[in-house]
């Protein structure tokens, strides 16, 4: 398993945290909130709601559960996304191989993000500022030390194994 | 392996076949939720290669695009319950033996999208060369159980057996679309499939899959 990069989108289209590991033996490597307003975020998010939207058409209401999107896979990568009740999306970018990662989606959201930047008091309850600042727009982003220091120390043993 | 449906995407986008196989999910849509979903999914497949990883684009590590043949996916012969065959091995026609393809092949479908998981399903696109894309709906789910730390080798390793299954079978309605559809005299380039026989051994094929 191998994992490329990282990104959180909030309910406003806005990309409000993004790491990308250039070089898989040095973890160190890459970049951190670079990319908001970079195409790629953008085209990311535009694949994700594209394809929501298919899913969304095509479940079956009657058994009651959601259809939400486990993963999306090419020919060289695969997506993997968890969808908050809140709209906020967790999405990770690995290697093809078929590999369950919603449960660390899970945690990074309930262990890492509730942790310190939910329960923070300091931290921003929403990340757009005003009505220009919405639907993908938006130029905040999680500075937060501790957030990054955890999310780190929690995807590092997963880079590059 | 339940296949629910099956869609045929020509090369621009335009939905040309799409059946259901079963009364799930997708037999409430009518046939213009079928034409957004295929153009939708069209779109996305041409997104798909624009969001290539850093780390990928720079390590060039090449990818093995062979797909291992996997022998008798939908045919007849695969079929246990259809007995009155056992002995005689079905042919398909008077030069061709029992299979569509005996050799592994390469996916064209390289950069483009290929798999779609969600909790209900579990959807596989073949991309042929000349860009028609084969699009089946399968009701299995990809394991959520499997674990995260401890990775389990096997189940990863039966998800994959499935996406390789569901590509030798979409190969073979492409076999089939090559067999029904592009001999067929009165069919019109990138238009939708009318015909009857090629809707009838889709049939078959499908029930074949178990």
């Amino acid at each position: 398993m191998t994992i490329y990069s990282f990104w959180i989108f909030d309910k406003h289209c806005n990309c409000i945290y993004d790491r990308e590991w250039t070089l898989l033996a040095n973890p160190k490597s890459g970049t951190t909130n670079s990319k908001q307003n970079d195409d790629i975020s953008k085209l990311l998010y535009g694949i994700i709601f594209s394809l929501r939207s298919v899913t969304g058409k095509l479940s079956s209401t009657e058994t009651g559960r959601t259809n939400e999107i486990s993963s999306i896979s090419t020919g060289r990568f695969r997506i993997h996304t968890y969808c908050t009740a809140t709209g906020l999306w967790f999405v990770l970018l690995t290697d093809f191989k078929p590999f369950n990662y919603s449960k660390v989606l899970q945690h990074i959201y309930s262990d890492i993000f509730v942790k310190y930047i939910t329960n923070n008091y300091l931290s921003p309850y929403d990340f757009a500022q005003s009505e220009g600042e919405k639907r993908g727009q938006g130029t905040r982003k999680i500075t937060n030390r501790h957030f990054k220091n955890n999310l780190e120390l929690f995807l590092e043993p997963m880079i590059s194994s | 392996m339940a296949i629910e449906t099956i869609l045929i995407i020509n090369k621009s986008g335009g939905l040309i076949y799409q059946r259901n196989f079963s009364e799930s999910f997708a037999s409430k849509l009518n046939s213009n939720d079928f034409l957004i979903i295929a153009s939708t999914i069209h779109s996305v497949f041409a997104i798909t290669s624009q969001i290539t990883p850093k780390a990928l684009q720079i390590t060039q590590n090449n990818v093995d695009y062979v797909i291992p043949y996997i022998p008798m996916v939908g045919m007849e012969s695969s079929n246990p319950q259809q007995t009155r065959n056992a002995n005689v091995p079905v042919k398909l026609g008077s030069y061709k033996g029992p299979d569509f393809f005996k050799e592994p092949f390469i996916s064209w479908n390289k950069s483009g999208l290929r798999q779609l998981s969600t909790d209900q399903f579990t959807m596989y696109i073949y991309q042929t060369m000349t860009g028609l894309k084969f699009v089946a709906l399968s009701s299995n789910v990809l394991s959520t159980n499997a674990g995260t730390m401890n990775g389990s080798i096997d189940k990863t390793k039966a998800v994959n057996v499935a996406s390789q299954v569901a590509d030798n079978f979409l190969r073979k309605i492409y076999c089939l679309y090559g067999d029904y559809v592009m001999k067929d005299p009165f069919y019109s380039m990138e238009m939708p499939i009318k015909s009857e026989l090629f809707d009838k051994a889709v049939k078959r094929m499908v029930n074949n899959l178990l």
